[in-house]
Parts: C-alpha cells; structure tokens; sequence
C-alpha cells in the first residue's frame, strides 16, 4: 500500500478530484454517493486517529504539542496500521489517497508535520486560481470577499485555532495563499504531481490520466470516462442539492460545497480593486503557475 | 525503582492522597484535581499511585504504538514532553516526570487515559461516555473526543439531573446480566466557549492544564453509587445525510456502536478483551436500550434537545408523567 496526499489550500479543487478517484470503482452503473467517501480517516487533519492511534487525548493538547506528535500518527497509517482494531482489518488499496489542507510544514521540533517520506510516498498538489479561490472561500466561510482576501494573504493564517473550544479537527496552518502552494511544491522530502483546477476543469479526463499514471494505479479508459461522467460538477451539484454534502461547513442553511465549478469566475464576482490586492499579494506565485494577471500594478511587482 | 518488591501497594510518605474513581479506592503521591476526594484508608487501596523511575521502553513487548508498549502484564504509555507511566497488573502507576513539567500536566493524563487503560487492564468495561441519572437509572452519552458528551452532561446537570460520570464510564456485568454503571462524578471539563454558552461561570473552577483555555466545571449535583443501567445514546452530528432524531439502530448497528464506544478500541483487542465486550453489548443491548441521538452541533439548540430528552425518557418508561 502507498499513501498519496491530495494536497492543496482549501477551495481549489481536491473534493472534485477526490469524488473523480472514487467514481473510477464506481459499482452497479451508479455514481458513489457524495456522504459515501471514506471521511474520518480521509485527512489528514482528522482527530480520531490521533486519539486513537496515540491513546492521548488530543483535547488536553496545545495546537503545537498535537503538531510535534502528528508525524507519528501519519507513519502509522502509511504502516497500515487501522486506527480501528476492533474490527478485521480489510484488504488495504494499492494507493491510498488521503486529503490534506495542512501547509507543508515542520513541527515545533522541526520534524516535517507530515512524516515526510515516512508519511506517503507521494503527492498530488491541486493548486486554483487565488481569484476563483477567494469568493469561493468566501462562500465556504459564510464570510465577505473581502475577508477571504485577507485570510489568504495571512501569514498566520489557519483553520481549526481558535482557543477555548475543540474543533472537529485539528489546526491546520494555511500561511497564505502563496506560502501554502510553495511550501509543498517546494518541499523536497516526496515527488509531487501538480495538478491545476483549470486543466481539470478543460481536460477532466486527461489530468485525471496524468494523476493516476503518476501515482502507479492506471485505470481503464471506460473507468475514466465513467468517472468523468459520475462526478462532473453538476452531478455532484446535483447529488448535493437533494441530500446535501456532510462535508459542506456549518450551517449548511448557508452556501453550497459545490457552488460554481467554474475557472474565471472571478471575473464577474470581484471589483477591479479585490483583483488588484490578490494580485499584490499572489504574483510572484501565479505567474509561476501561470495564472495571468490583470493589473499592471501587480505585473510591475511582480517582474 | 521503587515500584518492584513485594509492598508495590504500600506507601512510606507522610502525603497521601486518596480518592474514588470509577468505584476504585486510589491511593496517589500526587494530587488529582478533578477526581472524587475520599477518606483516608489503612489497608491495601486497589490502585496505587507513585513516581519512580519508568523505563523508555518494554523488553519483549508484544504490541507496542507510537506512544505505548505491553508486555505481559505491563504497559508503558508515554505522553512525550509531559511524562512517562508503567501501568502495572491493573494496581499500581509509576510516573516518571518530565523535567520541568508542572503536577497539573501529570494528574490530568492520569485521570484520562492512564486510569482508562489500567480499567482495561483490570478486565472492566469501559466506555468513552458521560452519564447522568434520571431516576434510578444511568443514562449515558457515547461518542469521540469532541462529539459534546460533557457539555451535554453539564446542560443536564443544570437541568437538575446529576453527573454520574464524565469523559470515561466503568461498566460491570453481572453473571445474571445485571449491567451497573460505576460512578465516576467527577468534575466536568469544558471549553472556555461551552461554559459561557451554558451561562456556568460560576461553576468554573482551575484551567485543566495551564496552558489550555478548558476548566475544571463543577456540576450542580453530583451521584456517587453505582446504578443501574438505563438507556444509551450514541452522539451524532445532525449532517448530510442523517437528521436530527433519536433512532433505535438495528441489532447488528447497536452493538456495532457499543465495541466502538470503547474507551480506547484499538485496546481491547491488544489485551484480550474482545469476548468480553461482546459479553457486555449483548447483556447492555437487553438490559437497556441504545439508541441514535443525531442533533445540531450548537449551543443555541441545547434547551430544544434536553427537553428532546426528557419527552424520549417519558416514551421509554424511564421516567413517569406527573399525575
């Protein structure tokens, strides 16, 4: 078994990628239920396998003393090690992708918070245009625009920190936009697959192709056309307004998970102004992913 | 090391420390805020709590995880940076604290996870749950660390029905299947948020851990006997797709919920006790009733669901109408 991490800043595409992955051993002709994917142990920033894995309780833990202990839990799975031993352990895939949200980043104790090699042997990095990242932020958050903007340009950034509660899962750091893509493209610990949402979104079929050649499990051109077919947005959409999606934030009242799917968007949902300030902060990175910017101010910076 | 010889129960200090937990006489070198202070005793206490010198690892360990090893009757648990502990015949702790590390940090791994798995030790059923008393029954609430079962447990408490037990839940079963809750009443542990929602700042004693915004609450009534079983209820958040309910699972889900309620799963099957909890999720599925209690994760609808549960106590006969 290898574990891959479907890694990338939150809102840029890796649920999509994850239902397309699904839906390659979709069963009976019909598309796997959204509620349906493995969750608890499917990120990395979930809870239960640390309490479990560890036997500590992950509530009377600061944020840091649970990030220095991290790297033992993500060695454990990429063991196979079930957080769940109750029960007889099942045949584990050949590939096992586990979504992660965290930053690539070192521990207090400057031990790689994701176990480096020890913690997968890949990773698949889904990255998104920060202009079509921000309102859709936005949206997930329950928040302005303008909030998102913020949020995406700091460097402290995080979710799951607020003190004085527990969180459903643990800190992850998102030290903005930029830091966040950086830090796993640049990471030199495990190979990694870059993937941008709008190459999915123009050749679903063959960036999908291209991950499952890179992570060593080829699927059959009739299972890629299939899961291109299950899980294109409007049949999540679809799926999501009839049941909803549990992984949708709280309330679900609010917005959807599954809001446009659309590449450019931005171009109709920010004012010139929020463009400009995205780009102030984000150029240097997306010119490196290609992303065109659209203020000249920006373009002067970032030479 | 002091914890070997024969007199492993016998303690030569002046300060000894005594407490109830989980219906279990212990005897501590340390104080152990939180837990059920008892009177001083003369003879053997069932647990006995000392530091001494722990060694870092096992020789021949049968099992071992990231943080802990057993061989034999011996399990060695490390919580790095904070201490390490050698649980030993489900009788006797030996902690070996970590340099500069405070008493508080030490006490409240021992009070959770250390007294948790020396209960496994022992053979007893534990499970990862609060419980409070309606009439003469526990009624007890299961779920992970953070589904809500001690804020739920303080709601109720304010409610007027006292805490029986907070975070973990010994459980005994009689030949005749009789199934009896060990009380365990001890002070809740809430999240600076939660005590401000449920208006308990006047009930907010010390932080856990000086370093976390999570306090010592104490419960408006406290129970201390053992009591009968009454109705379980597994915690669930109300997502997609389940809605806010309480469901009775079928046969094969409700004792499911019961071997995953464990305090700590992955232990019972590395200490032999799989037939036991078997045991014990048949005889609890007969003696009482488990059902699904899927609500909204807010505060603002705790009154709705406390007065959820006390129509659901009258449906199954646990409590009676006024006449």
């Amino acid at each position: 078994m290898r574990t891959v991490w479907l890694a990338s800043y939150p809102k840029s595409g890796n649920t999509w990628l994850r239902m397309l992955i699904a839906n390659l051993s979709a069963k009976d002709d019909k598309p796997v239920d959204i509620n349906d994917l493995p969750e608890g142990g499917g990120i990395a920033s979930a809870r239960v396998p640390f309490d479990r894995l560890l036997l500590i309780d992950s509530g009377l833990l600061t944020h840091d003393e649970i990030d220095c202990l991290r790297p033992r839990v993500y060695e454990e799975l990429a063991r196979g090690t079930q957080d769940d031993e109750y029960d007889e352990v099942e045949a584990p895939p050949a590939v096992r992708f586990v979504k992660v949200h965290d930053a690539y980043t070192l521990t207090p104790k400057a031990e790689p918070l994701l176990a480096g090699a020890r913690g997968a042997a890949a990773a698949v990095v889904i990255v998104r245009d920060p202009r079509d990242v921000a309102p859709s932020l936005a949206n997930h958050n329950g928040g302005s625009v303008d909030d998102a903007i913020a949020f995406m340009a700091d460097e402290d950034a995080a979710f799951s920190a607020k003190p004085g509660r527990q969180h459903n899962q643990l800190r992850q750091q998102l030290p903005a936009w930029s830091g966040h893509v950086a830090s796993w493209l640049d990471q030199k610990d495990i190979p990694v697959h870059l993937v941008r949402y709008e190459d999915l979104q123009v050749d679903t079929a063959g960036t999908l192709r291209a991950v499952l050649a890179f992570v060593g499990q080829p699927a059959s051109e009739d299972e890629i056309r299939r899961a291109v077919a299950f899980a294109g947005f409007a049949r999540l959409q679809e799926q999501e307004r009839e049941k909803g999606f549990r992984e949708a934030p709280r309330p679900w009242a609010g917005g959807n998970f599954f809001r446009r799917g659309t590449a450019g968007g931005w171009r109709d949902e920010l004012s010139a102004e929020q463009v400009a300030r995205i780009e102030t902060s984000h150029a240097p990175m997306m010119r490196r992913l290609g992303y065109e910017l659209a203020t000249t101010a920006a373009l002067a910076r970032a030479g | 090391m002091r914890a070997g010889g024969g007199a492993l129960l016998e303690f030569n200090e002046v300060d000894v420390h005594f407490y109830r937990v989980a219906g279990l006489a212990v005897a501590s070198e340390i104080e152990l805020p939180g837990a059920i202070a008892a009177a001083p005793q003369a003879g053997a206490p069932d647990i006995a709590v000392r530091s001494g010198r722990v060694p870092a690892a096992l020789e021949q360990a049968s099992a071992r995880g990231a943080t802990w090893e057993i061989a034999g009757d011996k399990f060695l648990f490390r919580v790095p940076d904070v201490a390490r502990f050698l649980l030993g015949g489900g009788r006797e702790i030996t902690f070996e604290a970590a340099p500069g590390v405070e008493a508080g940090d030490i006490s409240i791994f021992l009070l959770g996870t250390v007294l948790g798995i020396l209960l496994h030790q022992r053979g007893q059923i534990v499970l990862h749950a609060s419980a409070v008393r309606v009439n003469d029954k526990a009624v007890l609430f299961c779920g992970p660390s953070g589904a809500g079962k001690s804020t739920l447990a303080a709601a109720l408490a304010q409610r007027g029905f006292p805490l029986v037990a907070d975070d973990f839940c010994a459980v005994t079963v009689s030949g005749a299947g009789a199934v009896m809750v060990q009380p365990d009443g001890r002070n809740l542990k809430l999240w600076a948020q939660a005590i401000q929602k449920l208006d308990l700042a006047e009930r907010r004693g010390a932080r856990v851990r000086n370093r976390l915004e999570k306090f010592f609450v104490e419960p408006a009534a406290v129970f201390t006997e053992p009591l009968p079983l009454g109705t379980v209820y597994a915690l669930r958040e109300a997502r997609p797709p389940h809605k806010p309910a309480i469901e009775r699972p079928n046969v094969v889900d409700a004792a499911l919920i019961l071997r995953r309620t464990a305090y700590r799963p992955a232990l019972v099957n590395r200490m032999g006790q799989k037939a036991d909890y078997f045991r014990a999720a048949t005889a609890i599925a007969n003696a009482a009733g488990i059902f699904h209690l899927t609500r909204a994760f807010n505060f603002e609808s705790m009154p709705e669901l406390v007065a959820q549960l006390e129509r659901h106590w009258l449906d199954v006969g646990l409590t009676e109408r006024a006449a």
